[in-house]
């Protein structure tokens, strides 16, 4: 089946990364692993992390003190994504306004201190301050009610395309006029467990234990992927909404998408191509090592060995199921180019793609 | 869905007290003694909200009349709030990394992610659509109801296995009792003295696809979900807006969608949870929606039979309210005498009372001010 999706159009950009919080696209910086403080480890552990950051030095007001640090990058990043589409909140029906998060991992930190309240003092001493700042939903909650955002509030999750996933919910609601707006946001923290499972799985690239330079080409690194933390916000309009504000610019327009667990990728995402031709294909790969050659080779089983492919980014990678959003924000800082895109990734016998329509 | 049929008709209440989820720990739940065991193949784990989300998808799948291969091409999204919090213990909180080194803990670590339980429905019963998880606190299981019905609209997927599975656990348990959220006796929702909520576990599951698609293939419908809106109060993380607002309007945009007025609606299955604030809340919204409706509207909370079952809480009140469409039984909600004082309600109480019911509501609220509402129809009328 193909899926029947009307155009709808990125019109703003803002994140919370490695890169710090940023409005708009991510300047072109490689960008080197950095050394674990937060947690003591038996030696030097690597990470993509959010460099320390006072919320309200870049949204003034904002107060973040009991929130989970995903719930606090969350208001920074769609704060930032509002300010880059141009969109006036205090003119907006906030009714009309939908929030989309996506979130592999959820509010860990908060729930790791939890079981720490609950290790020190018992089930009967937790703080009741921390459980319901624990909810995946948390952020998307914090967001609708800071700018006061009463349309549909979606917190959705998925272990490889959670991310592409909140894009397609968030352009199916603009479709079905459940919304007239969408704030998407995709993103995770990393905490010592989490970090912990992927160490005591063997998932994580030599990268994470020296301070060698990666290689600068990106992407392919061997065996094993970096962890990485941060959270990217898109604001999303239906195509030619923008066009009655002035100041509204185009990042990408979301033709069509499609995403499944299994199945004939190549025949499935060229049915849902129809005519088009994308010339250009954004690898969004997952954190899984396994799928990122798949991925390009997928790419181009399906637009031909002279198809251009921008390869994962490692920062990206290391967000697994929630990277898609920066994925495609890399890319369109990396090659300013026109025409039809595909965001595409891969894990097992899955995959998620996207039609884009780059201006 | 028979004997949840069976047991509710009857009166059966499934609150008891108990002492032995944690050390310490006195109160009112609903708790499933005993889960039929699932085959798992060795390289994955099912916790206890995956088990019981398959045993639910098994049921609903049955229900259908479709066979497993017929389902192949379907997708799942599946709510819930807990995850695999049921397989971790504190001590994984001092060194998570010594944790996860003993023999199983990998795999328990894996199922933590919300995500998990829409993968082990879609690999145990080899769905090929797409796999998502759903996690709006309270509100997860009817949005999962709703969201699938967007993607169904969307020619995304033919059919779509949707619903909520959340079981009890220290976690939760610990965190509403800090709260001071819960009952120590059963609950009763809306009842000028309730007192809290009280916790329960459990697993809906709706197979779902178009009323063409069902049609043409003589498919038994048990109900048409005819309406669906989805608002947020942007209000507060725990407490309701006041006067409602939020789900008023939600029910004023389910109905908008459905094409119906307040007159229409037979019955509202409410969210219920018993707790003062969240009552008032939803009474308020419930004035405000009907308002001009010739009679008073029929609410219940079901929740006062089996517990506020959380991320499965919408799903299991969604199949509820789709057996009081298809039954023409309105439940009552158990333990109601003094019910809040709101004019515009009928609140449900005493006897099943029973009557034609052409539509009926189901509505859900959660934590972050999140609101669903569904609303179905008999068959194909």
């Amino acid at each position: 089946m193909t899926p029947n999706l009307a155009p709808v159009t990125i019109t703003g950009i803002g994140s919370v990364s490695p890169y710090g919080p940023l409005a708009g696209l991510i300047p072109q910086r490689f960008l080197e692993p950095s050394a674990i403080t937060a947690w003591t480890s038996p030696g030097l552990r690597r990470a993509f992390l959010v460099p320390p950051f006072r919320p309200a030095s870049v949204v003034p007001g904002l107060k973040t003190r009991r929130l989970d640090k995903l719930s606090a990058w969350a208001l920074v990043a769609s704060s930032l994504a509002l300010k880059d589409s141009g969109i006036d909140i205090s003119q907006v029906d906030g009714s009309r306004v939908a929030v989309v998060f996506a979130t592999a991992f959820g509010c860990i930190e908060l729930t790791e201190a939890f079981y720490l309240s609950a290790a020190a003092n018992g089930w009967n001493g937790t703080d009741p301050s921390t459980f319901p700042e624990t909810l995946a939903s948390a952020p998307a909650g914090h967001v609708s009610m800071f700018h006061g955002f009463r349309g549909p509030n979606v917190t959705v999750s998925n272990k490889h395309f959670a991310g592409e996933n909140a894009l397609l919910q968030a352009a199916s609601l603009l479709r079905h006029g459940q919304a007239d707006l969408a704030v998407v946001l995709a993103g995770d923290a990393l905490t010592q467990s989490l970090y912990s499972w992927y160490e005591v799985a063997g998932l994580l690239s030599p990268a994470c234990y020296n301070s060698d330079p990666l290689p600068e080409a990106g992407g392919f690194i061997p065996s094993g992927f970096i962890p990485g933390e941060g959270i990217a916000a898109f604001v999303m309009e239906p195509s030619g909404r923008g066009d009655v504000r002035s100041e509204a610019r185009s990042y990408a327009n979301i033709r069509t998408g499609r995403w499944a667990s299994g199945g004939q990728p190549p025949e499935i995402i060229r049915q849902m191509l129809g005519d088009s031709v994308p010339s250009l294909t954004i690898c969004a790969g997952n954190g899984a090592p396994c799928a990122t050659h798949p991925t390009a080779a997928l790419a181009r089983e399906i637009s031909g060995n002279n198809a251009v492919i921008i390869p994962p980014q490692p920062f990206a990678l290391g967000l697994t199921g929630a990277g898609a959003l920066f994925h495609l924000i890399l890319a369109l800082g990396s090659r300013p180019t026109s025409g039809q895109a595909l965001l595409l990734g891969t894990a097992g016998e899955g995959f998620a793609a996207l039609l884009l329509e780059l201006p | 869905m028979d004997c949840l049929q069976a047991g509710m008709l009857s009166g059966k209440c499934c609150l008891q007290p108990t002492k032995d989820v944690y050390p310490g720990f006195e109160g009112t739940i609903a708790q499933i003694r005993e889960l039929p065991p699932l085959a798992e193949d060795s390289e994955s784990r099912y916790s206890r909200t995956d088990q019981l989300a398959v045993l639910a998808a098994q049921d609903a799948m049955a229900n259908s009349g479709y066979d497993r291969s017929a389902l192949r091409e379907s997708g799942v999204l599946m709510a819930n709030t807990v995850g695999g919090l049921t397989e971790i213990d504190t001590g994984i909180a001092k060194d998570p990394a010594a944790w996860f080194r003993r023999p199983g803990r990998l795999l328990r670590g894996a199922s933590f992610p919300v995500a998990h339980v829409a993968d082990v429905v879609g690999e145990h019963f080899g769905f090929r659509g797409p796999r998502c998880a759903i996690s709006v606190a309270c509100a997860s299981g009817a949005m999962s109801i709703a969201l699938a019905a967007n993607m169904l609209l969307d020619e995304a997927v033919p059919i779509i296995l949707a619903g909520g599975s959340d079981p009890l656990c220290p976690f939760t348990l610990s965190g509403f009792n800090s709260l001071r959220a819960l009952d120590p006796n059963p609950c009763s929702p809306f009842d000028q003295n309730r007192n809290g909520v009280n916790l329960g576990e459990g697993s809906a599951v709706l197979v779902l696809e178009t009323l063409a698609g069902a049609t043409a293939r003589n498919a038994k419908v048990l109900a048409v979900l005819r309406g669906w809106a989805m608002t947020n109060d942007a209000f507060h993380t725990t407490a309701p807006q006041k006067e409602g607002s939020g789900l008023a309007d939600c029910i004023r945009l389910s109905m908008e969608m459905a094409e119906v007025s307040g007159d229409d609606i037979g019955y509202v299955n409410a969210h219920g949870t018993g707790t003062p604030l969240n009552d008032i809340a939803e009474a308020n919204a419930y004035e405000t929606a009907f308002r001009g409706r010739r009679h008073p509207i029929p609410v219940s909370s079901t929740k006062s039979y089996f517990g506020h079952c959380l991320g499965a809480a919408g799903a299991l009140e969604a199949a509820i309210t789709i057996m009081a469409v298809r039954s023409g039984t309105l439940l009552p909600t158990l333990r109601l005498t003094n019910p809040i004082e709101s004019p515009g309600v009928d609140w449900l109480r005493g006897e099943v009372r029973r009557q034609p019911l052409p539509l009926a509501m189901s509505a859900s609220s959660g934590f972050g001010g999140s609101n669903t509402v569904l609303i179905f129809g008999s068959g194909l009328s």
